[in-house]
């Protein structure tokens, strides 16, 4: 079990623990709150899990890495901002394939803009973001975030050139 | 059926995805993206349970008029920055504070708050920052951190004065 599984449980078991204290059902209804989305969302998170399991399967490091290559500049920045949204996984599966990109000769300011675009922009929360919140938020959240990769990505350029 | 597009959505993106794996490796491949998928599903299901009584237990106990005043539209700036700092604590991926968004919204919190929540979140996780330093090192670490570190707040803020009025429609819109 990892850190977040026992972190979120603690958070889970404090509510449950003080929602049984104060002894007026909430208990009860937080369960069967919990139970409602469980079953709302259900076939969507296996959806979204199989949509996990291919893209881990077709992950195309070699492609990726001849892309971005040892360029740099915004036409680098652009280009990882793109990759970013594409990029599988969690940061265990990332940080790795980022890891050797950069070692591989990717610049500085496209390794940034590559971490960000993945951490704000990736198709893959998407697939989450959609059951959960609508189209609109996910619209609104991640077409404001279109710009966050690129400030990021701009500004470790201008500092490192 | 309207209920359903974003089903629909997904099961389009799965099938592409298992054309290309059948593509590039046959049937073989196709079988193996399923068990990824399948293996991956009983390995978070722990998470998932954490995450879904977490989201169940906060509705039931904390109160609409609450949320509406320290995380509603009225919350201003003190919401968004309340916001900021739950996503940059909560742990774990999309499939844990995505519940805890949704009943955040469902109790009463404003668009501002809840795109700052998740981009604090992808931004300022704590949880992931020993990872990010171990295996990307300190540079790239602090350069992503400190450049991108006041946006969460600025989104929420951007997101209020552009989008706040449609929350309302955002709320119903969630299934």
């Amino acid at each position: 079990m990892d850190t977040a599984t026992i972190v979120l449980w603690i958070i889970a078991i404090a509510f449950g623990t003080y929602a049984w204290r104060r002894r007026d059902g909430s208990l009860k209804k937080g369960g069967e709150l919990a139970w409602k989305t469980t079953r709302q969302n259900a076939a969507l998170l296996v959806i979204a899990f199989f949509i996990v399991g291919y893209i881990d399967l077709l992950s195309p490091t070699e492609l990726i890495q001849t892309w971005i290559g040892p360029q740099s500049g915004w036409k680098g920045i652009f280009l990882a901002e793109g990759l970013g949204m594409l990029l599988p996984g969690g940061p265990y599966v990332v940080f790795p394939l980022i890891a050797v990109l950069y070692q591989s000769g990717a610049s500085l300011s496209a390794v940034v803009t590559l971490t960000t675009s993945w951490a704000t922009l990736a198709f893959l929360t998407v697939s989450f973001e959609l059951p959960f919140m609508g189209w609109r938020f996910t619209l609104i959240r991640w077409g404001l975030g279109l710009c966050i990769p690129l400030i990021a990505g701009g500004v470790t350029l201008l500092i490192t050139a | 059926m309207r209920k359903y597009w974003i089903h629909l959505v997904l099961i389009l993106v799965t099938l592409t995805l298992a054309g290309l794996a059948f593509q590039q490796g046959g049937f073989s491949f196709v079988y193996e993206g399923i068990l990824r998928g399948a293996s991956l599903i009983f390995h978070e299901i722990p998470l998932l349970v954490a995450a879904f009584l977490t989201a169940g237990f906060l509705q039931a106990l904390v109160k609409k008029e609450m949320v509406t005043r320290w995380l509603g539209e009225e919350s201003g700036f003190k919401g968004i920055l309340l916001a900021c700092l739950g996503g940059g604590l909560i742990p774990g991926g999309p499939y844990a504070y995505y519940p805890i968004a949704n009943a955040l919204l469902k109790s009463g919190a404003g668009v501002g708050v809840l795109v700052a929540f998740v981009t604090a979140k992808n931004l300022w996780s704590v949880s992931r920052l020993p990872l990010e330093i171990a295996i990307l090192g300190s540079r790239v670490t602090i350069f992503r951190f400190s450049i991108t570190f006041l946006i969460p707040p600025v989104m929420g803020v951007v997101a209020s004065r552009l989008f706040g009025p449609m929350i309302d429609k955002i709320r119903r819109g969630i299934p």
